[in-house]
């Protein structure tokens, strides 16, 4: 085939001029037949842009019936670089898809320190295993680390609770109480309650809020006991290296 | 006969369904309860009601990723029904089957670590009908239907 049959192809092939210069692109690649390292990544260029505007199953269409007209033209060969373009793109595709999802779970559950001594773990959408994981491990070295007697635990941005994140949900509460903190559950939706009453998933073991501001009300009536207790314990320890006795009774 | 039945729904042309979702992987079970959602909403169930579905339908996904390893979540809406619209999720599997399909229906009965064992059992109280067909070494097919409400 010489350039004036291509013209005559591509002219047949598009209306549309950009992708015309696309075909004309990867078709003189394409037959040029040269294996130098220059001239395919072109034609891989071309191939590309042409899959990406058109879609696999047009471009196919379009390399058959250029064969059809012209039967000197590879077209074989042609297919399956079609086919390697686009597993190469399905694979750039997957790892961007990966790359994506890890920014997700590192974006997606901040921990905050809100009040003294109280931690706030906000979780927003769907949970897998991967992300319970990654948050249930977070949360726990957090806890130990600063010490915390009370962490509140907002459900808000999680859609739906199945048996699997229920489960999670009560190891990490159970866990966490295995430190020495309080959980405080709040957010849980209306539509969510029900499935969860109908799954038989049970969060007895920790403490209800009504919605965030309730949280943090309980959240800090008992870090203000907490630290009470520990201020009469200081002052009746006090009393009595002081030789003062008489005060312990209320402990 | 059981065994016949799964082949029979795992063959089944997939147009005769609105959405068919192959479980191979994890994150086909979120594929699956999304997709199964998004079904529920367009045929106007309640927000209540699109949330059972969403989760039975995960629960199912979840059981084939779990014990058949692969498997197909099938949904489709049926708009001509006497009882009013509703929704069908079929989940069928060429897995290892189920010996005793009263035990797994138990609740906390589970073989399989760190599970709450309320998954299949849970799925029955979400939806309103629950069929589950299985055979040691052919596979299982759970049947599960929603009606919409009336209002």
């Amino acid at each position: 085939m010489d350039t004036g049959q291509v013209t005559g192809i591509v002219g047949k092939l598009s209306a549309e001029s950009r992708q015309r210069d696309l075909w004309r692109q990867f078709l003189e690649a394409a037959l040029a037949g040269s294996q130098d390292e220059k001239a395919t990544s072109g034609m891989a260029e071309a191939l590309r842009s042409l899959l990406e505007e058109l879609g696999e199953k047009e471009v196919a269409d379009r390399i058959i019936d250029i064969g059809k007209e012209e039967p000197s033209f590879p077209v074989t060969d042609m297919l399956r670089a079609v086919v390697e373009i686009s597993g190469e793109m399905r694979r750039e595709n997957e790892t961007t898809l990966k790359q994506l999802r890890q920014m997700l779970s590192e974006l997606a559950t901040p921990i905050i320190r809100i009040w003294k001594d109280m931690l706030l773990v906000a979780m927003i959408g769907n949970i897998d295993s991967q992300r319970a994981q990654d948050i249930a491990e977070r949360l726990l070295h957090r806890v130990s680390s600063s010490r915390a007697k009370v962490v509140l635990v907002d459900v808000t941005g999680v859609p739906m609770i199945d048996t699997v994140v229920g489960g999670f949900l009560i190891e990490m509460f159970n866990a966490i109480k295995f430190l020495g903190a309080e959980v405080i559950l709040t957010g849980i939706k209306p539509e969510v309650a029900h499935t969860l009453v109908k799954l038989g998933v049970d969060f007895r073991m920790v403490s209800i809020a009504r919605d965030l501001e309730d949280a943090l009300r309980k959240g800090i009536a008992i870090t203000m006991e907490e630290r009470n207790r520990r201020k009469q314990l200081a002052l009746s320890l006090a009393g009595n290296e002081a030789g003062e006795s008489g005060e312990d009774d209320d402990l | 006969m059981v065994g016949e039945k799964i082949e029979t729904l795992l063959e089944s042309p997939a147009h005769e369904f609105d959405v068919v979702v192959r479980i191979a992987r994890e994150e086909d079970i979120a594929v699956a309860r999304q997709m199964a959602k998004q079904l529920a909403q367009e045929t106007g169930f309640s927000l209540a009601d699109v949330t059972k579905i969403a989760t039975a339908v995960s629960e199912l996904a979840r059981n084939i990723y779990r014990y058949a390893k692969e498997g197909r979540i099938m949904i489709r809406k049926r708009l001509e029904d006497r009882d009013g619209p509703c929704i069908e999720v079929i989940a069928a599997d060429r897995g290892p089957g189920i010996s005793d399909v009263e035990l797994v229906l138990t609740r906390g009965y589970t073989t399989y670590e760190r599970s709450l064992g309320i998954g299949l059992s849970g799925v029955k109280r979400l939806m309103d009908s629950f069929e589950i067909y299985s055979e040691v070494g052919k596979g299982t097919v759970v049947i599960t239907e929603k009606r919409r409400r009336k209002f």
